[in-house]
């Protein structure tokens, strides 16, 4: 037997055939139609031309003011290919003379521009094949929009395997059928990442023998030990077999009982839901939870690889305020980092590019008042479904939010005049993830009805590490133990609630580091939920509070982590 | 009919953004535009057909104009060649 070791992104244990997905290949609906149908093909087409040009357009723009003129330009010509004459002249008159679909005929016109760049004798030219390959998807993605769904063609259950995955790759792909996810490249903390926990999906990265996994017909995928089994025997398979039992058991039971609301000595303790789909959310019994504690909006632009308007936004919000039943539903505001927007854009030519500056949240929306407009009108509108609560992403200033109030208050103004129900008294919350705005906690709290700590991005600001490496070994870091002290602190001295809704709440030694610390109020994600509600139930505040010196105190992260793991051996197991 | 033959001195030829900026120009002209070259002839207000052409640098095109503003087109098509798009 042969094992690849690599590097845990989701948890879980799989067995099954293999899926090699390939990038860009597209699996087009192919039918024959009739002369009566030309004219809705046709209308159909215009629209989704039309649609790509408009996000196109907001996605140049975007890229022209905050990344560079030279991707702007990029951009600018796929907004001259997505409409360009000579190509929509070809693909109708293929689709007059062949009857083939336009979705068809499109692909067919677009691969022959593909092949003849790939003919030419200049590599540079070749490497454009890149542009053609993100307008086509985008095309693609509008024509078969609620029609047909494209999709990589998995028949039968399996492992994917792949250089690398982007969120809308996954996002694009059967979840029913995806077993587990390896690919070469992917951190814990990247979006991908992110996704594969929510859909509870096993995944390991960092496997640089990719081509020896895909020819092997069936294997097993052991993230929990970071671990891909090749070459396995009947015996190995049945060694296996109670541990995939239980993880299919526990991927299809997303919680069964009710979320724990105190600890094991009675002390009340919020554990809240993160979310990022509205049908992640609808697949929630309302019942057993206590409510979204961050649903991440830029999802749906990931959906999209575009920003949804207004309506659609609404649509979207109003659906998870109705199905949460008045529970209470934390709306975080777009948090596009650079990394961010680069993955909700999606673009091949974009992909491999350099690390920027860190720059994003509600200073970036701020920058761009149009699309936090829009999305704080769709938030405002849904809020007369439910029990609504906004929260903005990456605070630097206290400014940021005194002026997000304002634009807050004049929508206000705009709805009741057009005559629109909203809630009056919707609570707004700061993120603490950065370190300026650890100096002005005081101020930040008079503006705000509560904090909610970013573990991930406050782990960055602190201890400085990219977005695509480890980053569980820093939640045991003094300095994150100290920040989040020092944030719990002030938010008691201002009277509101701080909650932690990063994913350092779902690790299960660092949560007892926070709760001695005073955190009484998490978020977590789906995938976490039921053990950390389990987790929460045994814990005695009262012993645990004896380790807040300990921590507070300590010299390194080993320390703490040594701390934590045996108080958690000791105490709950 | 105009006709005119014009030098691309860009670095890597007819790529991207000089290809773009060149459609942006004749775009803005009523008559019809076509680039010839290595025996192809395409319509220049197509950035897909103009790619594909994969204009090498220093190679010589004909650029043809029809319509009422065609040596307006063929000058500023010119000249905007000469300015190497206005890039690099």
């Amino acid at each position: 037997m042969k094992t690849i070791k690599g590097i845990k992104i989701s948890s879980g244990v799989v067995s099954g055939p293999i899926f090699n997905f390939e990038r860009g290949k597209l699996t087009v609906p192919k039918h024959f139609i009739r002369e009566a149908d030309f004219d809705s093909e046709l209308e159909r087409f215009n629209t989704a031309i039309r649609k790509s040009k408009d996000e196109l357009t907001q996605v140049r723009d975007l890229v022209h003011n905050h990344l560079d003129e030279d991707h702007a330009k990029i951009i600018e010509a796929q907004l001259l290919a997505v409409q360009d004459e000579e190509m929509i002249t070809a693909v109708r008159e293929l689709m007059v003379r062949e009857k083939k679909n336009v979705t068809w005929a499109y692909f067919e016109v677009m691969d022959d521009y593909e092949k003849l760049l790939l003919k030419t004798f200049s590599q540079f030219f070749k490497e454009r094949t890149a542009d053609l390959k993100d307008i086509k998807k985008r095309v693609i993605y509008h024509l078969s929009h609620e029609k047909d769904i494209i999709q990589p063609e998995i028949i039968k259950p399996s492992i994917i395997v792949a250089e690398k995955m982007s969120p809308s790759d996954l996002m694009h792909i059967d979840h029913k059928l995806t077993l587990g996810i390896i690919t070469r490249y992917g951190g814990v903390d990247s979006h991908a990442g992110i996704l594969a926990r929510a859909f509870r999906v096993p995944y390991i990265s960092n496997i640089n023998r990719i081509q020896e996994i895909v020819s092997y017909s069936e294997i097993i995928l052991d993230a929990d030990n970071e671990t891909i089994l090749l070459d396995i025997t009947d015996d190995i398979k049945a060694s296996y077999e109670s541990r995939i039992q239980d993880f299919r058991r526990h991927r299809d039971n997303i919680i069964s009982d009710k979320v724990a609301n105190s600890t094991k000595d009675g002390v009340p303790y919020h554990i809240y839901l993160n979310a990022g789909f509205v049908d992640e959310v609808k697949a929630m019994d309302p019942a057993l939870i206590q409510g979204i504690g961050l649903f991440r909006t830029e999802f749906l632009c990931i959906e999209r690889n575009s920003i949804p308007d207004e309506n659609v936004q609404f649509q979207a919000y109003k659906a998870v305020l109705e199905k949460m039943n008045d529970l209470p539903v934390v709306f975080r505001v777009y948090d596009f980092g650079r990394d961010k927007l680069l993955a909700m854009l999606d673009l091949e030519i974009l992909q491999e590019d350099h690390v920027f500056d860190e720059w994003g949240g509600i200073g970036f929306l701020l920058d761009n008042p149009e699309i936090l407009k829009a999305q704080l009108r769709a938030i405002l509108r849904a809020s007369a479904y439910g029990n609504t609560r906004i929260m903005l992403p990456l605070v630097m200033f206290v400014e940021e939010v005194v002026r997000t109030k304002e634009i807050l208050e004049t929508i206000k103004s705009e709805l009741k005049r057009e005559g629109l129900a909203f809630a009056e008294n919707i609570e707004l919350g700061a993120m603490i993830e950065t370190s300026s705005v650890l100096e002005e906690l005081d101020e930040l709290a008079k503006y705000v009805d509560f904090f909610s700590i970013g573990t991930n991005d406050l782990a960055l600001y602190l201890l400085g590490s990219g977005r695509m490496t480890d980053l569980t070994k820093n939640y045991y870091h003094p300095k994150m133990f100290r920040a989040i002290d020092k944030i719990i602190k002030a938010g008691n001295k201002a009277g509101i609630p701080v909650d932690v809704c990063g994913e350092m709440a779902s690790d299960p030694y660092a949560l007892i580091g926070l709760t001695a610390i005073g955190i009484r109020f998490i978020s977590v994600s789906s995938s976490a939920l039921a053990a950390i509600s389990d987790e929460v139930s045994k814990i005695d505040v009262q012993q645990c509070g004896k380790l807040v010196n300990s921590i507070l105190n300590a010299d390194s992260a080993f320390t703490i982590y040594s701390h934590l793991k045996k108080f958690y051996h000791e105490q709950l197991e | 009919m105009v006709r005119k033959e014009i030098k691309i001195l860009n670095k890597y030829g007819l790529h991207t953004r000089p290809a773009t900026a060149l459609v942006t120009l004749v775009s803005k002209f009523k008559s019809d535009v076509f680039l010839e070259y290595n025996g192809v002839k395409v319509n220049a207000k197509s950035i897909l057909g103009l790619l594909v052409l994969a204009v090498e640098p220093g190679a010589n095109l004909i650029v043809e104009a029809n319509g009422v503003d065609e040596q307006e087109a063929v000058d500023n098509l010119d000249r905007l060649a000469q300015q190497k798009f206005n890039l690099e």
